[in-house]
């Protein structure tokens, strides 16, 4: 079956061959479904930014090779093919600041479909679309300036949305903003993954963050260590550490609950859940 | 110092009048014409009789006048200035010394062009003033880059310079959002940038203007790889969303402006300059 992303044998290296390479990425393999909802985590300089990268081919792998669609990132001396990959693979970046083009916000979600070179009416009906589906409809005229963080981030998203992506590959969309922005950025995520069957890639290295998503790559070291559902990936919590990053609260808990002897329900990730389940456990006593 | 605050892009008063709803590019090219027109005119009665057109364009845009007039207030000492070198240097041959103090001698042609000079000076940053009143800047924007188009067969990068403006504006409460911030870093580390002579003051600011532009070539970068991402390749096959529209009032306001300039120019022709 053809995936919607597939890399096949991924290794980039940063600098010449001969003097201090940095390998960034190390014989990946990674494949990605239509409509997947996938988080990819690592602490900082694990190569997740690098990965992020070659997704839609603004950097290309030193050796293997990445498939959008079955499109190679590689093969793109010609430009439109290039083009074609970027049209389906969607890219939101850290800081909201130094991504938007335009002051006014419709302008600037306009900015992505009007390269594409879409009829007027198109455009039009496409923007408004993509800031009726994020919520930031009532904003469209509003200066960029006057938008918290987080709307800034939104708009972003609406910008690759009105381009009408198959995928959206965020890096690390959330580490400048607060928790609100935060959580208006991952709710919209859920949202635009579930109605309109867009996949989202989703960097980042906040575990708690990782939780939402249907299933969790954690890379360390330029290599991708484990990929599963977050329920799998956080029952092995010594790995994780190993890793250097945190398992969320109540796992860890529940976690330790577990290796205590007390009868808790493997994969729990969230508060409620861990809440729940011990008060099913404190009724049966 | 807060910058953010008082910053304001532009001069753009909002309003709903009939000058601030035409097509943009009738108020730059009629805004360039009647510079133009300014370029020739000659004549006081001429000069009084544009400044009444002005004056009628202040009118219909409801511009407080107040408001459109304090713009000019900067000018005065470069204009009194200007009006001084012209009233004593200029000495065209058969003109008369009207006043003479010391070495100094004024001719009745130096008092007349300095004059004309100063009044046409004032009405051109007038003009100029009536048109950003009255325009938002995307609206400038866009109005330039239309005008523009057609040399863009001649290899004028049109598009091109329209989106580097709308960039550089969409920038500009961005970076002085992160001055404010690195002079508050600043301050916090003990430099007093309200102390010291007008030299130490300048060489203060080397510390924050350093920081932010190197953000601001780092912002640039990063930019220029969301556009990338975004399928930027160039001007060449971009559509646009929003087009301009020529509406009944355009019509109106080119009539009028024709109008207006025959009438100057043939004040122009007909009546003789005072020198």
């Amino acid at each position: 079956m053809e995936y919607l992303i597939d890399f096949r044998n991924v290794s980039f290296t940063y600098g010449s061959a001969t003097e201090n390479p940095v390998h960034a990425l190390k014989e990946i393999n990674l494949r990605i479904k239509e409509g997947e909802f996938i988080a990819v985590i690592g602490p900082n300089g694990s190569g997740k930014s690098t990965l992020a990268r070659h997704f839609n081919g603004l950097l290309t792998p030193t050796s293997g090779e990445v498939l959008v669609h079955g499109l190679s990132t590689t093969n793109s001396n010609q430009e439109k093919q290039l083009i074609e990959i970027r049209k389906r693979v969607g890219m939101v970046f850290q800081n909201p600041d130094n991504q938007l083009v335009s002051s006014i916000v419709e302008e600037d979600v306009a900015f992505g479909p009007e390269n594409l070179g879409i009829p007027q009416a198109e455009i039009r009906r496409r923007v408004n679309h993509a800031l009726a589906t994020l919520n930031i409809f009532k904003y469209r005229r509003e200066s960029i300036c006057h938008l918290s963080e987080g709307q800034k981030q939104l708009v972003a998203i609406a910008g690759v949305l009105a381009m009408k992506p198959d995928c959206i590959v965020l890096d690390e969309p959330t580490a400048l903003l607060d928790p609100f922005g935060r959580k208006q950025v991952l709710e919209s995520l859920k949202k635009l993954n579930r109605d309109e069957g867009i996949a989202i890639i989703f960097i980042t290295h906040f575990m708690s963050e990782a939780v939402y998503f249907d299933r969790v790559a954690v890379m360390d070291c330029g290599e991708i260590k484990m990929d599963g559902p977050p329920g799998d990936i956080f029952s092995q919590s010594s790995l994780i550490k190993e890793v250097g990053l945190d398992i969320p609260v109540a796992a860890q808990l529940a976690d330790e609950l577990i290796q205590r002897g007390f009868p808790v329900a493997p994969g729990i990730l969230h508060v409620e859940e861990l809440v729940s389940n011990l008060c099913q456990l404190k009724s049966k006593i | 110092m807060e910058l953010t605050k008082n910053l304001t892009l532009g001069i753009y008063l909002p309003g709903k009048t009939a000058l601030h709803c035409l097509d943009p590019r009738t108020k730059i090219a009629g805004a360039a014409g009647l510079i133009g027109l300014l370029l020739f005119t000659n004549n006081y009665t001429a000069y009084a009789f544009f400044a009444a057109f002005a004056f009628g364009l202040i009118l219909t845009a409801k511009i407080p006048l107040g408001y459109a007039l304090r713009g000019l207030k900067p000018m005065l000492p470069f204009l009194a200035m200007m009006w001084l070198f012209q009233v004593f240097l200029q000495k065209p041959p058969g003109s008369k010394v009207i006043f003479s103090w010391w070495i100094l001698e004024a001719t009745d042609a130096g008092f007349h062009i300095g004059t004309l000079m100063s009044i046409r000076v004032l009405l051109l940053f007038l003009m100029t003033t009536i048109l950003t009143l009255t325009t938002s800047t995307v609206e400038l924007t866009d109005g330039t880059e239309a005008l523009l188009r057609p040399l863009q067969k001649i290899g004028m990068p049109a598009q091109e310079l329209a989106l580097t403006m709308v960039i550089a504006l969409r920038f500009v409460p961005t970076l002085a959002e992160e001055a404010e911030k690195i002079i508050k870093a600043q301050t916090a580390r003990g430099v007093d940038f309200k102390q010291g002579n007008f030299i130490q003051k300048m060489l203060k600011l080397f510390p924050v203007l350093l920081p932010l532009f190197v953000n601001a070539f780092k912002r640039a970068d990063e930019l220029i790889t969301a556009m990338e991402s975004r399928c930027y390749t160039g001007g060449t096959g971009r559509t646009k969303m929003k087009v301009l529209r020529m509406g009944k009032n355009d019509y109106y306001a080119w009539g009028v402006f024709l109008a207006f300039a025959a009438m100057q120019i043939t004040l122009i022709l007909t009546i003789a300059p005072p020198c």
